[in-house]
């Protein structure tokens, strides 16, 4: 390809010699003809002959091309040289932008993908971040412990730690600065507005000491308010109801009746335990009395220096020195064992739980991310061998290797910047759903925010997966190689085809691609699966088929014969709506464990055993209690119309405590009848045994129950708060609105709360995270698989594109349109089954990962597995659909002179 | 008379179409050419076998220069700048085309893009 010779010999011609700078000047002319020629597309004679027409024209011209004064070259920067870096970098965002503009559909899909992937991303870490990793609000937060009692190692069943092992810790407390202790409870606040339930903390002054809480306005109490009815607001409550006014100091407002004055307001930055609580009244801790065990929550600071562990053992050590309350701290910690004492530093305390399914969720929206970045990659590599004309000339006309790169980077850094800030918009936006989408008691919600951090982890995405697509083609475009590489990708004789290396790269991303898709997939089915076993789970009574609504009758307003005379007449009323099977009372919700304790001791069942401790939970029902939730009776009898207030007392107790505490003959046996020191209740009689309640996903799945009448009270041990259980003919939903009008019928003050069956309560309740879980990694796998079809589409149309030729050539030789769709749906299913393979494998990996959130499914479970793998190539099935369709109408005229 | 007005048109906004775009920067042959066909859509591909005498041309009435440039790890190229001269030379050419513009919108209502 000597262009000097050819451009010499066709100016040769005339009797002067040609000026050989002029040779030299065409000749150059001719090869950037040639390499734009290629570069377009054209086989090496086509170009050549282009060449050839133009060496005619000068030819027959050649009396211009006289001699011409030679000028010495220079060695110069010319007025084109780019300038300094910086310089050209604008000049090349700007060709970039006016680029991209040009393109206005690729650059929309690019940015829109990106926009969605960094935009999840950026909510998911935000969340990850502001729980897991953002420091606490409290100062010296990492001094902040919650401390734990358990007696002969069993955890007590409510609240976390007893008066008298705090007592005998705080005034010898070496290894603590503070020592306090608050619970939670519902009031009914009035004196501001209208009367609202808000949650309160009972707390000792010591708390504000140890979370180094100031107030906003007026004081924290002190030591010496511990017994003066004072109150400490919440900001937001403080906001809400007084309108952010400091007229509100001194103020009095009444929760459940009992007024209370205001003498400060903290900020809601730093409420403990969380923003849920609103206001905080002081709580004094009393020394036992007698056998009474007063129950709370304890948190303190340590000293600087001194380990949980070392404050642990010290409470334990002072434990030792607690009164004996033999039965009480059976009723409570089933044991009346030695006191020991955990602390836990307070991030893990709040955080823990929910640690492990953020990371998994983190895990999952960064792998999405990976799959859009791929997906912009695959766009940019086809773009790149589109414009392989532009390119060589750029090369042609000079540009360096690194410019061109650069270049290249440029564009994809205005896509993924682009993409970033749209993406952290729409994060910002989401941000506002989170407080609707998260459970009310998932930690820190109060902390999350898209802060500095979170915009700077934007930031740093847009610009790893920028460089990260960029690469790609850049590293494609090698300038010396720059005809040879692009001609291969340039539509090549027959053979060669689709095995390109920018083809082979495509293949490569979707299989990856493929291979995501499949582990989310599984990811998601799991925690599906887990949230429908959990929905399902055998209980022992049907969840969806009872209704259950909340009666609140505080005192002083209500007295327990007043509450019982509400509640009779709400029963019979709901009994006399048509449609109603079964209605009845209960102290306590029969779908979380836990609730009221008792201990006593029965006598030995055999003349030379031991008397049997026994801890178990007594409630109050009424009559038609199993009725309304199905639970059958084992043994003996249910409750009957003859158990009432002046007949024997009777009890029914469940499986478990059959089991556990008595003998063959449980039916007869007595036991205390008075758990409400009422004074002067004889033994009750066992006549039946019920049915457990299993309790799904607790640490214990049932646990002893005691059942008494509450008819045989007479009204005076009604519980302030009871729940109402309903049976009824079809839906039960339909009679939410009829319970209630029964209920304000009854008592126009009283309102049903939480009007929902069972079911819904569960959804509501204790499935609300696995159910969140399972919706959120639901959709990304959903939203990875919508990627990975449309990606597996498009390099499918690729390389059907590019093999165009050759299956125009196998079909003229007589392939029949069946054959040629078989071409085309087996490379699909081809590069398909790879991923499948690869994402199944490595989910078998992962999928360890989750086996803390699981329930009823095992991570290895074969049948998800052949789901995920099913449905993902179904996909690929449609993906290949088009192109095969493609294939199957192609004309081989029309295909073998493509780009001829 | 039709071919000689067009040849004449041709040659004189050909020089025009350098002019200009030299007065951008320094460019290159090829470069020129392959602008001059882009910029215009295709629509005045003149043979670019006039291209080079025209560039000499130029060169000879001293409205343009042309050098010898080399970089550093390359061959080296001519590159044209244009001279004072060209730019005013380009400046009243500039004028003369807007005019005649002007005079045939007034007559003829024909308007440039």
């Amino acid at each position: 390809m000597d262009w000097q010779a050819r451009v010499h010999d066709a100016l040769a011609g005339s009797r002067l010699e040609p000026d050989p700078g002029v040779v030299e000047e065409l000749a150059q002319h001719l090869a950037a003809m040639y390499q734009a020629a290629r570069a377009d597309g054209c086989s090496h004679d086509e170009a050549d002959r282009r060449v050839a027409g133009q060496l005619d024209l000068w030819r027959r011209d050649a009396a211009a091309f006289r001699p011409r004064a030679a000028l010495a070259p220079a060695v110069e920067p010319l007025s084109t040289v780019p300038s300094p870096a910086l310089v050209s970098s604008v000049q090349e965002i700007r060709y970039a932008a006016r680029l991209l503009m040009r393109q206005p559909h690729f650059a929309l899909l690019a940015i829109v993908t990106m926009t969605l992937g960094i935009g999840l991303s950026a909510v998911l870490f935000s969340v990850a971040y502001g729980v897991l990793m953002k420091p606490l609000p409290w100062p010296d937060a990492d001094r902040l412990v919650v401390l734990k009692e358990t007696r002969g190692g069993l955890a007590p069943r409510f609240q976390a730690f007893t008066n008298a092992a705090y007592l005998a810790w705080r005034d010898e407390a070496s290894a603590l600065d503070e020592l306090a202790a608050w619970s939670t409870g519902n009031v009914t606040l009035t004196g501001a507005g209208d009367p609202v339930r808000i949650q309160i903390t009972e707390a000792t002054a010591s708390l504000f000491r140890v979370l180094g809480v100031g107030p906003l306005i007026g004081a924290v109490f002190e030591d010496a308010d511990e017994a003066t009815p004072v109150v400490v607001l919440s900001e937001s409550l403080w906001r809400e109801r007084f309108g952010a006014s400091p007229d509100a100091l001194g103020r009095s407002i009444s929760f459940n009746g009992t007024p209370y004055t205001i003498v400060g307001v903290v900020p809601d930055r730093v409420s403990y335990p969380d923003h849920r609580s609103r206001a905080w009244i002081p709580f004094h801790v009393r020394p036992t009395a007698g056998d009474q065990l007063s129950m709370f929550h304890a948190v303190a600071k340590l000293r600087a220096g001194v380990t949980p562990a070392q404050a642990a053992a010290e409470g334990t050590a002072r434990g030792r020195f607690v009164p004996d309350t033999g039965l009480t701290a059976t009723a409570i910690f089933g044991s009346s064992g030695p006191v020991e004492i955990s602390a836990t530093p307070l991030r893990e305390a709040l955080t823990g739980e929910v640690r492990r399914p953020l990371l998994v969720l983190l895990g999952a929206v960064l792998l999405l991310l990976a799959l859009a970045a791929s997906n912009v990659a695959g766009l940019q590599l086809a773009r790149a061998t589109a414009r392989r004309r532009e390119l060589a000339i750029r090369a042609a006309l000079g540009a360096s290797h690194a410019r061109v790169l650069r270049q290249l980077i440029a564009e994809s850094l205005l896509l993924g910047l682009a993409g970033g800030a749209a993406g952290l918009a729409l994060a910002w936006v989401a941000h506002q759903a989170l407080p609707a989408v998260l459970p009310s008691d998932f930690p820190r919600l109060a902390d999350l925010s898209i802060d500095p951090t979170v915009v700077l982890f934007v930031a740093g995405v847009s610009i790893v997966t920028s460089v990260a697509f960029g690469v790609l083609p850049a590293l494609h475009v090698r300038r010396l190689d720059l005809v040879r590489a692009l001609a291969e990708d340039g539509v090549s004789p027959t053979g060669v085809s689709g095995r390109s290396g920018v083809a082979a790269a495509r293949r490569l991303i979707v299989a990856g691609q493929v291979a995501i898709a499949c582990v989310l997939l599984v990811g998601a089915v799991l925690l599906g699966r887990t949230f429908f076993a959990l929905l399902h789970a055998d209980r022992g009574f049907d969840p969806s088929s009872v209704l259950s609504a909340r009666l609140s009758m505080p005192g002083p307003v209500y007295t327990s014969a007043t509450r019982d005379v509400v509640l009779r007449q709400i029963v019979a009323r709901l009994l006399a709506v048509p449609g109603v099977r079964e209605a009845a009372v209960t102290s306590e919700h029969p779908l979380a464990p836990g609730g009221s304790s008792g201990g006593f001791v029965l006598p030995p069942r055999h003349a030379s055993g031991q008397p049997i401790a026994v801890q178990a939970s007594p409630r109050l029902v009424s009559a038609q209690y199993f009725a309304v939730l199905g639970l059958r009776v084992l043994a003996g009898r249910s409750f009957a119309e003859t158990d009432s207030a002046t007949s024997q007392p009777v009890v029914i107790v469940n499986d478990s405590f059959a089991r556990r505490y008595l003998g063959e003959t449980p039916v007869g046996t007595r036991l205390p009848g008075d758990f409400w020191n009422l004074g002067d209740r004889p033994e009750a009689t066992v006549i039946g045994v019920v049915e457990d309640v299993t309790y799904v996903a607790a640490p214990e799945a049932s646990q002893p129950e005691m059942y008494f009448l509450l008819d045989q009270f007479g009204g005076r041990v009604v519980p302030p708060t009871a729940t109402l259980l309903v049976r009824a003919d079809g839906d039960p939903r339909r009679f939410a609105s009829i319970v209630g009008d029964v209920v304000r019928e009854s008592d126009d003050a009283l309102v049903a709360e939480l009007v929902m069956t069972l079911e819904d309560r569960l959804r509501a309740t204790t499935l609300v995270r696995p159910r969140l879980y399972a919706i959120l990694l639901g959709a990304f796998a959903g939203l990875a698989l919508m990627l990975t079809g449309v990606g597996l589409f498009a390099v499918l149309s690729y390389v059907f594109a590019q093999r165009t030729r050759e299956l125009g050539v196998r079909a003229a030789l007589g392939a029949s349109q069946i054959h040629l769709v078989q071409l085309v749906v087996r490379q699909g299913l081809g590069i398909a089954t790879i991923g499948v393979a690869a994402g199944l494998l490595t989910s078998l990996v992962a999928a360890r990962a989750l086996s803390v959130l699981l329930y009823g499914v095992q991570p290895y479970d074969a049948s998800t597995y052949v789901i995920v793998a099913g449905a993902v190539l179904m996909v690929a099935v449609v993906a290949c659909i088009v192109p095969a369709y493609r294939a199957a109408r192609l004309d081989p005229l029309r295909a073998l002179r493509a780009g001829g | 008379m039709g071919t000689m007005l067009a040849r004449e048109l041709k040659r004189g906004s050909t020089e025009l179409l350098i002019l200009a775009l030299l007065e951008e920067c320094d460019r290159h042959g090829y470069e020129i050419a392959r602008l001059i066909d882009e910029r215009s859509r295709g629509a005045i591909s003149f043979h670019v076998a006039s291209l080079y005498p025209t560039l000499y041309r130029l060169e000879d009435k001293g409205l343009i220069q042309g050098r010898w440039v080399e970089k550093a790890g390359q061959r080296r190229r001519r590159y044209y700048r244009l001279t004072a001269a060209g730019r005013r030379t380009l400046a009243s050419q500039r004028s003369l085309w807007e005019g005649f513009f002007e005079a045939l919108n007034r007559v003829a209502r024909v308007r440039h893009a």
